[in-house]
């Protein structure tokens, strides 16, 4: 089947499946070229704590503490 | 004033060897008579310095006699964490004394953060050429 005689079909598809249509493409020309991708079941590690501000709070008293006891 | 040390950037996969460069500075740390060189990520991003639990162990330091907790964010925040105070040194700089939040993830990099590591150092970032240079803070007399 041709791409001219997909047209036709793929305008007749519901606004959702175009863009499982087009969700399904990018997929799959990442594939292709070796790009790897995020999927939805899986677990990234981002391991910087932004705006850990309490943290940072006690790390800068016990600093406070430990020059007062030195 | 001291003259600044410039490093470059270091890969983190072998397997990706030139796609993955980032900021890793070679800093060893000291804890009573324990001593280790690691590899720390400057993470300009990241609130406070972080240590991965088996760097902690390395170092002599024994969990249930860390009695400060500590609150991370982010994939940090699941797991518990105790604020140390360790002295380190980068290059022939003189020693600083670094607080860490010490996690019990063994995944985690050493992080050098804003507190304290960028209080105590002044860093230069060349991303372009993928290097950094660094200099301890200017202490005023």
């Amino acid at each position: 089947m041709s791409l001219t005689e997909l047209f036709p079909a793929i305008k007749m598809l519901p606004r959702a499946d175009k863009l499982r249509l087009m969700q399904f493409l990018v997929i799959d020309l990442a594939q292709e070229e070796g790009v790897p991708l995020l999927t939805a079941d899986a677990e990234y590690p981002i391991w910087t704590p932004l705006q850990a501000f309490e943290a940072a709070d006690t790390l800068l008293q016990m600093l406070k503490t430990h020059e007062v006891e030195k | 004033m001291t003259t600044p040390v410039r490093f470059t950037y270091g890969d983190t996969d072998a397997s990706r060897r030139g796609k993955n460069l980032l900021a890793h500075l070679s800093i060893t740390l000291h804890h009573g008579t324990h001593a280790v060189t690691v590899p720390g990520l400057l993470d300009t991003g990241s609130t406070v310095n972080v240590l991965p639990y088996n760097v902690g162990v390395q170092l002599g330091m024994v969990w249930d006699q860390q009695p400060t907790r500590v609150h991370l964010t982010g994939n940090l925040a699941r797991l518990p964490a105790r604020g140390v105070i360790i002295t380190g040194q980068v290059a022939l700089f003189p020693l600083v004394e670094l607080a860490f939040a010490w996690t019990q993830s063994t995944e985690v990099p050493v992080i050098l953060g804003q507190v304290n590591f960028f209080m105590e150092f002044d860093v230069c970032f060349f991303g372009s050429q993928a290097a950094f240079e660094i200099n301890p803070k200017h202490k005023a007399n």
